[in-house]
């Protein structure tokens, strides 16, 4: 594998930095560890090369990346990345973030201790490119290059000079979505350095100044959001027919009353789910009106513009989008009335409403809100519901969504249920805080441009795919049907591409699915199976 | 009067620096919830990461927070170097004993000032001088063998060379020249301890009867330009620290009636990125921006 220097970074603008090999990478366990059986990587082909801007891993993220024709295109660019490096560093355009971003940037002692924490640079096989700090240090010495007064002078003196060209922006910007974001290095670093912010916050220059974005995550998803409802394209009459098919399908399979509320004035508790599970996973937001209706609790789905879909792409890459999508479910809330605002199985939903957007709704915004683990294990334990466990008498795992569990500290809820309800429940190795992200954080599971999809799979995914084979260990085979329980939508996405690159449905048994389901199929009131092992 | 105002004036430059600093961070604007498991002050939970966030509507019950567990936590951190022994055992041993160099040096120091005190007032303590004599030696080893051994480690370390700059290896040198004169100083004197505490004294009594000698002089220089040098540098991370930690990653308080303020004062600021989706021809503020959508 080639040895990177940071300097490379400015080099041969319209040649990748490096190539994946597949042999390079970490091996996984049988069945597995073949690579010659499993698909590799989608090579571009000579039309995208000469086409997209891809001059990072061979992969390409945006094929929206423009690609001037000429140095003075290049050279305007490049002046929009200094505006925006000025302005991550300016109080009034960078409030959100200000402090932390200074703090990363000052602070590092450069010891690399973060580096064996991040599952995408263990799983590449410890390549250069991945390392947490090799994106970080670079656009660090621009920022004191170029921030900071006599940073060109330093930087030639001290021998941290780096060059900012075209090559070193684009491969930038496609290196900040090499990232999920999911922390475990900042959790590493004895200084307290976030290497994950760093690149937040190099994302939020590309979107906040030059319009850089995946499509995924901006055009097709916090505007899409805000204009029609959902990322999904899902309008709100289109939402409640889905849903509303689904209540007559789902009555029909389980025998009982299956009916969500809609916008109902005054209710105890707003439930926001991510619309991508009425598509995707209909099994879920089935399973919480099944469990809501069951306990009897005074509960309501909004109509309105937003308020079915609570995913919020502007927590990876956009303050001013996060804030908008953030404060249009407060506002959906307050209108409504409801006392509380439940989160549905939604990992990043949870940081940006619980959390990071608690410093920004105000006044009557600021609405309580609410967990789904908690709510669930108090609904699990109410004695408002009869389970029987032994109907969950499968292998289940549980995967800990980073936004959830190491950025919230919501670790223990869902555990309680799991031991109660599923009698073969077995821990990954680690987990909890210390857990590996599935790969699709960041946003990057729901972005599939080019052939991303690709090293998704191969390169981001590649730790969580072992831990959980790892898991199953004891029942290695097809013949025992295992669970991996996923509560939050965008990690099911990651997993639901990663079980269908490696076939592990079929050479392993394994599928995917949310924590509300598995509380349903223990019911004793629903007398058929409701967890559907592989289209059964 | 040269040592008087080289020692004095070194000490008040240190703590204006490092004061400017310290001032220049706090008073950055508040910033948006970016906390971080495992939060120690979590009295029950903090053992596996756990927060507040898991109690059934957590706003309405009371929060039980630990003191003792964020002393305990930050204690071990600091002395121990607790994450660099969990995430990275190889460089531990080196990163202690440079860190623990330091910190008895650091030690030494203080019981000489604490000594030179007590003498101002006509007692002396042999003892004190003894225990400091032999605490600066085992800090000037420690610290000498802990540089010596991270420059070779950045030097021979695949992963740590391309991060090491001209800055980080001068860095080193630095603090291995302090170490080193330290270390020839201890050898030449009798009592270094004794010999320190006495020109601390005669430098709070501004006696004119200071006087000295090679290599102590080396040393004292060195290491009082070094004390100059070290807040204009990332080596202040100790302070650094407090922050990332305590108003960062620990910072978990939900918003209160004084955070409100600050926040729709921040809101109130322009919004000056130029992407088409925030830019507007009438410029607009936080507040106006957050709650509008403008199209792409």
């Amino acid at each position: 594998m080639k040895k990177l220097k940071l300097t490379d970074i400015a080099a041969n603008e319209n040649t990748p930095l490096t190539e994946l090999n597949i042999d390079e990478l970490i091996p996984l366990p049988p069945p597995y560890d073949r690579a010659g059986d499993l698909p590799g990587f989608r090579q571009l082909t000579e039309d995208q090369r000469q086409r997209l801007v891809c001059n990072l891993d061979g992969v390409v993220s945006y094929a929206g990346l423009p690609k001037p024709e000429n140095e003075a295109e290049k050279k305007k660019y490049i002046e929009q990345f200094l505006g925006g490096l000025k302005k991550l560093l300016d109080k009034e355009n960078n409030w959100t973030f200000l402090q932390p971003l200074i703090l990363s940037l000052d602070y590092c002692a450069q010891c690399q201790t973060c580096n064996d924490a991040c599952p995408v640079y263990l799983a590449s096989g410890r390549n250069d490119l991945y390392r947490p700090t090799y994106r970080s240090e670079i656009f660090r010495r621009l920022i004191d290059k170029y921030g900071k007064t006599g940073g060109k002078l330093r930087a030639r003196l001290t021998g941290k000079d780096i060059r900012l060209n075209w090559a070193t922006i684009t491969r930038l910007y496609e290196l900040s979505y090499r990232c999920n974001l999911c922390r475990r290095c900042a959790q590493a670093c004895p200084m307290g350095v976030d290497n994950a912010l760093i690149t937040r916050e190099l994302r939020k220059l590309f979107s906040q100044e030059l319009g850089w974005a995946p499509k995924e995550l901006h055009e097709k998803g916090t505007v899409l959001q805000l204009e029609v409802g959902s990322p999904t394209g899902l309008n709100p009459r289109v939402a409640i027919d889905n849903l509303e098919f689904l209540d007559e399908e789902f009555s029909e399979a389980t025998g009982i009353d299956v009916k969500t509320v809609w916008d109902k004035q005054g209710a105890d508790v707003l439930l926001i789910h991510s619309a991508g599970d009425i598509i995707s996973f209909p099994e879920s937001p089935i399973s919480f009106t099944i469990l809501c209706n069951a306990a009897g609790i005074n509960w309501t789905l909004s109509s309105e513009i937003g308020g079915y879909d609570g995913v919020n792409y502007g927590l990876f890459y956009d303050d001013v989008q996060l804030a908008r999508v953030a404060i249009r479910h407060a506002e959906i809330a307050r209108k409504l009335g409801v006392k509380k605002i439940v989160m549905g199985e939604c990992g990043h939903q949870h940081k940006a409403f619980i959390t990071v957007a608690d410093r920004v709704l105000t006044g009557d915004l600021n609405i309580p809100r609410e967990s789904v683990m908690t709510f669930l294990e108090n609904l699990v334990f109410s004695g408002k519901i009869e389970f029987d466990p032994s109907k969950n008498d499968f292998p289940v795992t549980l995967h800990d969504p980073c936004n959830v569990v190491r950025n919230l500290g919501i670790v223990e809820p869902q555990r309680r249920i799991l031991r109660y309800l599923c009698p073969q429940f077995r821990e990954m190795t680690p987990s909890g805080v210390d857990n590996y992200c599935c790969g699709g954080g960041g946003g990057l599971s729901v972005m599939s441009d080019v052939n991303f999809t690709d090293w998704k799979v191969n390169v981001s995914g590649r730790m969580k795919f072992k831990q959980v084979l790892e898991a199953f260990a004891d029942v290695p085979g097809p013949e025992v049907n295992k669970y991996v329980c996923a509560p939050c939508l965008n990690c099911k996405l990651q997993f639901r591409d990663i079980f269908e690159h490696y076939g592990a449905k079929e050479r392993s048994g394994i599928i995917c699915g949310g924590l509300a389901e598995l509380i349903v199929n223990a019911m004793v009131d629903i007398k058929t199976p409701f967890i559907k092992w592989f289209d059964d | 009067m040269f040592w008087h105002g080289f020692i004095i004036g070194s000490i008040v430059v240190f703590i204006l620096i490092l004061a400017y600093r310290i001032i220049r961070i706090a008073s950055l604007p508040v910033h948006l919830r970016w906390e971080l498991a495992p939060i120690p002050h979590e009295r029950d939970r903090s053992k596996y990461g756990g927060s507040y966030l898991e109690v059934y509507e957590w706003w309405q019950k009371p929060r039980k927070k630990s003191l003792t567990a964020v002393i305990k936590y930050m204690a071990v951190e600091i002395l121990l170097l607790r994450a660099i022994w969990k995430y990275n055992r190889a460089l531990w041993p080196l990163s202690l004993t440079f860190h623990a160099g330091i910190y008895l040096v650091i030690l030494a120091i203080l019981l000489s000032i604490i000594h030179a005190l007590v003498s101002i007032g006509g007692a002396t303590s042999e003892l004190l001088l003894d225990i400091a004599w032999i605490i600066a030696i085992t800090g000037y080893v420690l610290g000498g063998l802990g540089v010596v051994g991270l420059i070779l480690k950045r030097i021979s370390n695949e992963g740590l060379r391309p991060f090491s700059s001209f800055t980080t290896y001068f860095n080193l040198f630095f603090l291995g020249a302090v170490f080193l004169t330290g270390y020839m100083s201890w050898m030449k004197a009798e009592n270094l301890a004794a010999d320190m505490s006495l020109i601390i004294k005669q430098t709070l009594t501004l006696d004119n009867a200071i006087n000295i000698s090679y290599p102590l002089s080396l040393h004292i220089g060195l290491s009082l330009v070094f004390l100059i040098y070290l807040p204009m540098t990332n080596m202040i991370h100790f302070i650094a620290k407090y922050f990332t930690y305590h108003e960062i990653r620990w910072d978990d308080e939900p918003q209160d009636a004084k955070m409100t303020v600050k926040i729709l004062g921040l809101m109130k600021q322009p919004v000056g990125w130029a992407s088409s989706h925030i830019k507007t021809e009438e410029k607009k503020n936080w507040a106006d921006t957050s709650s509008g959508h403008e199209k792409t």
